[in-house]
């Protein structure tokens, strides 16, 4: 797309149409064949230079431009200088050597950019063509051929719409085709739109012409404004192959006014030459114009029809693969649900299965360490019997943790929920972990003075708290503090404190996530399976309250708890 | 009513674990390794006391407990449940069938021979 602003071309466009304006300005003769010539040399030097300044992927249809217009230059020359030019003359020559030039450097513009492949393209330049052609028979080239004189007078004369014919296919493919709105593709067009113009008025009103005509200012902006397109850097993108390929059925408004314009030329022309006085009406000229721009309207209509049917084609078969996507993703889900089944299952029975022998270890175990036993044991196989005594219990609450999330993970956590009081169990669970606390010199406080009343599950809520109150004595060093606080401020709120190892700000985030485990749990190897603060969150979570982790200002943890207090209360 | 407690446990080790604690108290036990032995032995033994695991194959504890409680001579046999499934449902379904108490496994032998004493003085 590209910016407007180029200075080579602001100079070219500026220097062009002050040459235009002091053509006419001069007298006629000499004075204007000199600008004339310069003007056209000019264009063609402008060309070839910017096809070496610019270098374009594609340089040959450049140098064919300016080849072009070099001839168009030489052949003006040469006429100027001939008094007075025979028809045929040697500046004919080089007038219909230029032509072929020029056409075929847009046709490689056209090839270079893609445009080719595309048929609904070619179909329309196709159609604007046959109206062109139709134009031209009737007005300029059935009258030459039908006003007489020697062939090669009628044949150079006829040459010359021919060859516009041919220049306005190239222009054609290349309109309906290219890149719009670069600068550098509109400037072209434009100056070959001139050049077409200008042989136009030339063809319908040959006898007429006289050198220094207004009419020649079409021929003098096409040369200025073909070397302004060449110096625009945007001359580049239009010899690159497009990247991305425009949609098949793209229909602009100025695409389908050229098409309507084009469709509409035979019967007007009918018209225009039925209204004109003695206009020559050649019905078979017609017929071939309508003939040919039918088959081509049908080729372009069986086009459309065909991207349609691709298009519904390709939408069944993404639909259908959408459709196999879905079932198997179904079956794919249904397969995980009955793995998640199955695994739950297993995690069922196995913790189920492990706490039979486990009542028999930890049973005999007691058995074994009753004082009341006849033959007392000696302190050594007492002590290793403590150690089992110990090990049995952890391994029994990792059971009992798995055996809960196991069921956690397969359906919701049923309460039992009776109204309970939570400083009664801060105390409890303070005192059950007591033991524990006084082996390792730890002092368990517990901050409380009034009751706080909730609703929730007595087992589930002791379970929450053992697991609190238990890590923090856990990771707490010998000769620390835990504290428990029951207070209540619109909720109630249970906060365990300790003087322990605790956690980073960003290891506050995720302590609740299943199998977590901080740094300093695992560098210290403190044993654990990251499953307690997970069921301490689940528990939360069942009775409607939310859990949080913090760290304390110089080392230990603070979990805070808020429930809903019982509703009487609330 | 005879002074015998009935303990049924399909699981040797813990049915000797459970006679040997509440032998140490003072109890005369009946022992049974299946359903229908226990409810068999029951019927002979009138029991005070039965310590009933749930998890029998067969006749498992609950279906010993239902024919204990639809049989009037057994009507003053106070019955204990003992359970690895820690479910709150399975619990309720225990106490629903007319269980007196319920001990989950792992358990504390001296915490069983406690409840089973409760249950034995409360036992008319």
């Amino acid at each position: 797309m590209g910016s407007w602003r180029s200075r080579p071309t602001e100079l070219c466009l500026a220097a062009g149409f002050l040459a235009t304006a002091v053509y006419f300005a001069v007298p006629r003769g000499n004075p204007q064949s000199v600008i004339y010539d310069v003007v056209g040399a000019g264009s063609a030097v402008a060309i070839a230079y910017a096809a070496v300044l610019r270098r374009p992927s594609r340089k040959l249809p450049w140098l064919l431009f300016a080849f072009g217009n070099l001839f168009f230059a030489v052949a003006d020359m040469i006429f100027s200088v001939l008094v007075d030019p025979p028809v045929p003359s040697v500046a004919d020559v080089f007038y219909l050597l230029g032509y072929p030039l020029v056409a075929a450097g847009l046709v490689l513009l056209l090839l270079a950019g893609g445009g080719v492949r595309r048929l609904g393209a070619l179909v329309d330049a196709g159609i604007l063509v046959c109206a062109f052609v139709l134009l031209q028979w009737v007005f300029v080239l059935d009258p030459i051929v039908d006003g007489g004189g020697s062939t090669a007078e009628v044949a150079v004369s006829a040459a010359y719409p021919i060859m516009d014919i041919v220049l306005l296919a190239g222009l054609a493919g290349f309109f309906v085709s290219a890149a719009w709105r670069t600068p550098a593709f509109l400037l072209l067009v434009s100056s070959v739109v001139l050049l077409l113009v200008g042989d136009e008025i030339y063809g319908i009103t040959p006898d007429s012409y006289r050198s220094g005509d207004w009419v020649d200012v079409t021929w003098l902006l096409s040369y200025v404004i073909w070397a302004a397109a060449a110096l625009h850097p945007s001359m580049r993108e239009l010899s690159e192959p497009r990247r991305r390929p425009q949609p098949r059925l793209r229909v602009s408004p100025a695409r389908l006014g050229v098409l309507l314009a084009a469709l509409l030329t035979p019967p007007v022309v009918l018209l225009v030459q039925d209204v004109r006085p003695s206009a020559p009406i050649e019905i078979p000229a017609y017929v071939a114009a309508m003939i040919a721009i039918s088959v081509f309207v049908l080729l372009r209509l069986v086009g459309i029809l065909r991207a349609l049917e691709s298009i519904r084609l390709r939408e069944r078969a993404a639909r259908a693969d959408a459709e196999q996507a879905q079932r198997l993703l179904s079956a794919q889900n249904e397969r995980l649900v009955e793995a998640d089944r199955l695994k739950d299952e297993f995690v069922a029975l196995i913790s189920h299965d492990l706490r039979t022998p486990l009542t028999s270890i930890m049973g005999y175990i007691e058995l074994s360490l009753d004082d009341e036993l006849d033959a007392p044991l000696d302190p050594e196989r007492r002590s290793y019997l403590e150690v089992v005594s110990r090990s049995s219990g952890r391994l029994l609450r990792l059971v009992d943790d798995l055996l809960f999330v196991a069921r956690l993970q397969s359906g919701r956590l049923d309460l039992t929920r009776s109204r309970l009081d939570l400083m009664e169990i801060a105390r409890q669970s303070a005192e059950e972990v007591r033991a524990r606390a006084e082996a390792k010199a730890i002092e368990v406080v517990v901050d409380a003075d009034e009751p706080v009343p909730i609703e929730g599950d007595r087992g589930r809520l002791f379970q929450l708290l053992d697991n609190l109150v238990s890590n923090a004595v856990k990771f707490t060093p010998d000769g620390g503090r835990v504290e428990l606080r029951v207070s209540r401020d619109g909720e109630a709120i249970l906060e365990v404190c300790d003087t322990g190892v605790g956690f980073t700000e960003e290891e506050a985030a995720r302590v609740f996530e299943r199998f977590y485990r901080t740094e300093a749990a695992v560098e210290r190897q403190i044993p654990g399976t990251g499953l307690g603060l997970f069921i301490a969150h689940a528990i939360t979570a069942a009775h409607g309250g939310q859990i949080s982790a913090h760290p304390r200002e110089g080392g230990g943890a603070l979990f805070r708890i808020r429930l809903p207090l019982a509703e009487s209360t609330a | 009513m005879t002074e015998v407690v009935l303990v049924a446990d399909d699981d040797d080790d813990i049915l000797l674990l459970v006679t040997t604690r509440l032998k140490r108290d003072g109890f005369e036990i009946v022992s049974a390794r299946n359903g229908a032995e226990a409810l068999e032995l029951a019927r002979r033994h009138t029991p005070r006391v039965a310590v009933l695991d749930v998890g029998m194959p067969g006749m498992d504890g609950l279906e010993v407990l239902a024919a204990i409680r639809a049989d009037e001579a057994l009507a003053g046999t106070r019955v204990l449940l003992l359970t690895a499934k820690a479910q709150e449902s399975d619990v309720r379904r225990g106490f629903d069938t007319g269980a007196d108490a319920y001990v989950k496994k792992p358990f504390s032998p001296a915490e069983l021979a406690g409840r089973v004493r409760e249950l034995y003085d409360g036992a008319l």
